[in-house]
């Protein structure tokens, strides 16, 4: 039964959303949660709500750091905030890993401050999640993108630590036995690119226990053809803000269109039930959160804008790649090379 | 009930039997119908609940104290024989069961009366209570489930008068209870002594029900999450001693997934509900802390007051302890008006809801 440290004030919809997240897991399954935050406005929330308390502890902090808040100073200024708290509890043993849907700065900075890197890992790697086609039944809805902005720029040996790291995370936690790795790039052929994509390419193309299937471009993050796709923080952010603000642009002008004309609302209606698969599909509140991958413990960092089941099923992919041993994993798959 | 009349301090522990003490499961016809043919053997009780009863009659004999034992449920007598071969089973003695006699209901054609749970435990309660020495304090116990909370609360304000006995005939009314059944109740109330004697009614919530919704009870009942909980608060109030309470959080460890650290959990979650003895409570915690029953010092977010402290909070204990004996040390809880006319829609509609 592993200890999950919640970051109880970390969110928009935060504390009221992380206390009926962290409520739920008590009821419904063996996971241990600390609930980090204030005491003072965690404690009515949580009683006024149904609950397992031997399943939850709260761990008292006077500080949090906001969403808009500069993560550096942030960090600096507020010593006791509950994101540094909850990655203190985890490097001490007293839970196994962390979830937070805060501040991703601060909780990238609350992992370097107080996580090991594991043994080789240069830099860690801010992975996410997207809906894509899939090409197989039982294939994952979802990809793993890393690293989406913890390391701005990446030299080559970076790009195939991303690639091993985001392997074992994907074999483990999502459906997929042997996961389909492929370098993000401007074109197919393995010359393309800068020096250090070509090079990982070179890399990764030898490299044993990871199934590598070359170079793909933007056009194929949408299909099914690759599982983990890898590229450097900056454009990974890049393709992430821009897949989020697709997604907004469509469902803004589905709004307008119906507003204006009758024909369009009719049309909009019929395709109700398929919008709503496509809503589920893209629903970010199922899938939970994504890891900060290349320290010793795991943090998984919820959608700013989680609710209670978002965090709640953040917490259950914590506990289940805890369970799974994923950082073990992980750095056996990282020695292999 | 010859034998609680020689003391002069007797205390009565009033229990609910299904869901406070069995794990009993009625909430499909499949499993209401399975009931009378369970052996005593197959029944289940809630873990915990069996060291919590057995620490309750030998403290309270501990401390001279006449003990009394009582169960009340809502299933026939019929199966009666199997629930006092539990108990016996369980090595728990009982004074005395009531049970709903169903049939009588059936016969007289109250189908009403038969789900009906406000009239019969009420009146069953008052009618008990009139064998009692007026003396004689209670402690009782319930769950979350249907309407203990209610039914318990309106017993302790009749007997200590703070429910006159019109206001009492109203509020069964309201409550839709028979009419033979409210008189009933009535003319029992009106002969009873007015005695403030129910010390604390425990609630356990089986079904997980907010702590917030029973704050409208006032702090003499304590919803209480596992029967650890309800272990801590009597130890709080010198009903039990720390064997007692080490044996049910024992208990809840080995049949329940429990851990030294979800005791913790659970004791740090009472203590922000529930107003406790302090002092008591860290000689409490000391000691399970010595059993590998609550976690060592750096995993325990209690802060550890220093040597000094800690001496002094022991010596106080213990003088305490000493100089009251037979002992309930700590205050009655403070009375507070329930307003049970509008309690009574209102919980119905509550318990309809959670039911849903």
């Amino acid at each position: 039964m592993p200890t999950i440290a919640v970051d109880a004030m970390g969110g928009d919809f935060a504390p009221e959303e992380t206390v009926r997240a962290v409520a739920q897991i008590s009821l419904e399954t063996d996971i241990d949660t600390i609930l980090v935050g204030d005491e003072a406005r965690l404690q009515p929330l949580l009683h006024a709500i149904s609950y397992h308390p031997a399943r939850i502890h709260l761990h008292h902090t006077p500080e949090w750091i906001d969403m808009a808040e500069e993560p550096k100073a942030a960090i600096t200024a507020k010593p006791k905030a509950s994101i540094l708290e909850a990655t203190t509890l985890v490097a001490s043993g007293q839970a196994d890993a962390v979830v937070t849907a805060g501040n991703t700065g601060a909780a990238v900075l609350a992992c370097a401050e107080h996580f090991r890197k594991l043994p080789g890992v240069r830099r860690a790697a801010l992975a996410s999640v997207y809906p894509r086609q899939t090409e197989y039944t039982g294939q994952d809805q979802l990809a793993l993108l890393l690293d989406v902005g913890a390391t701005i720029r990446c030299e080559a040996t970076e790009l195939v630590q991303f690639a091993l790291m985001g392997s074992a995370y994907a074999s483990r936690v999502s459906k997929v036995g042997n996961p389909r790795v492929a370098l993000l790039n401007m074109g197919a052929e393995p010359s393309k690119g800068g020096e250090a994509l070509v090079e990982a390419h070179h890399r990764l193309s030898s490299a044993s226990g990871i199934h590598f299937i070359g170079n793909i471009e933007g056009h194929d993050l949408a299909k099914g053809k690759a599982d983990v796709i890898v590229c450097e923080g900056l454009l990974g952010n890049v393709v992430l803000k821009m897949l989020e603000g697709l997604a907004e642009l469509i469902v803004d002008l589905a709004d307008t269109a119906a507003k204006e004309n009758w024909r369009w609302k009719l049309g909009l209606r019929a395709l109700e039930s398929g919008f709503g698969k496509l809503r589920d599909l893209t629903d970010y509140a199922a899938y939970g959160g994504a890891p900060i991958l290349g320290f010793e413990h795991l943090l998984i960092k919820a959608h700013g804008r989680s609710t209670a089941k978002a965090v709640a099923n953040g917490i259950k992919v914590a506990a289940k790649a805890v369970r799974d041993g994923v950082t073990t994993e992980i750095a056996a798959s990282l020695q292999q090379v | 009930m010859e034998n609680l009349t020689q003391s002069h301090t007797p205390i009565v522990f009033r229990w609910d039997l299904d869901k406070t003490y069995l794990q009993t499961e009625f909430e499909s016809l499949r499993e209401l119908v399975r009931i009378p043919f369970e052996k005593p053997e197959d029944k289940v009780t809630i873990p915990g609940v069996i060291p919590l009863i057995h620490g309750l009659r030998r403290v309270a004999e501990a401390q001279g104290r006449v003990v009394g034992i009582y169960f009340i449920s809502a299933s026939p007598p019929q199966i009666g024989k199997a629930i006092r071969d539990k108990l016996a089973l369980d090595g728990v003695q009982v004074d005395g069961i009531i049970f709903k006699n169903q049939l009588r209901n059936i016969r007289r054609g109250k189908f009403r009366n038969l789900r009906e749970q406000i009239g019969y435990k009420l009146t069953e309660l008052l009618k008990q209570r009139a064998s009692f020495p007026p003396d004689c304090e209670e402690i009782m116990f319930g769950d979350d489930w249907e309407s203990d909370p209610v039914i318990y609360s309106l017993y302790a304000d009749v007997i200590n008068g703070r429910v006159s006995i019109d206001e009492l005939r109203e509020i069964l009314t309201t409550a839709e209870v028979d009419e033979e059944l409210v008189g009933e109740a009535c003319e029992l109330a009106a002969q009873l002594e007015h005695v403030d004697s129910v010390r604390r009614i425990y609630i356990n919530l089986e079904r997980r029900t907010a702590p917030t919704e029973f704050a409208r009870f006032s702090d003499r009942l304590v919803p209480a999450f596992d029967y650890f909980q309800t272990a801590v608060c009597l130890f709080s109030e010198s009903i039990l001693d720390e064997p007692a309470v080490a044996a049910v959080a024992q208990k809840l460890i080995e049949a329940s997934a429990y851990t030294p650290a979800r005791l913790a959990n659970s004791l740090n979650d009472l203590r922000r509900r529930v107003r406790l003895d302090e002092p008591r409570l860290e000689v409490l915690r000391e000691s399970l802390m010595a059993a590998a029953l609550l976690p060592a010092p750096p995993v325990v977010v209690i802060p550890r007051p220093s040597f000094w402290q800690r001496a002094k909070k022991r010596l106080r204990a213990l003088a305490q302890r000493w100089r009251h004996k037979p002992v309930v040390t700590a205050e009655p809880p403070a009375a507070l008006q329930i307003d049970y006319r509008a309690l009574m829609s209102e919980w119905r509609q509550l318990r309809e809801g959670a039911v849903r």
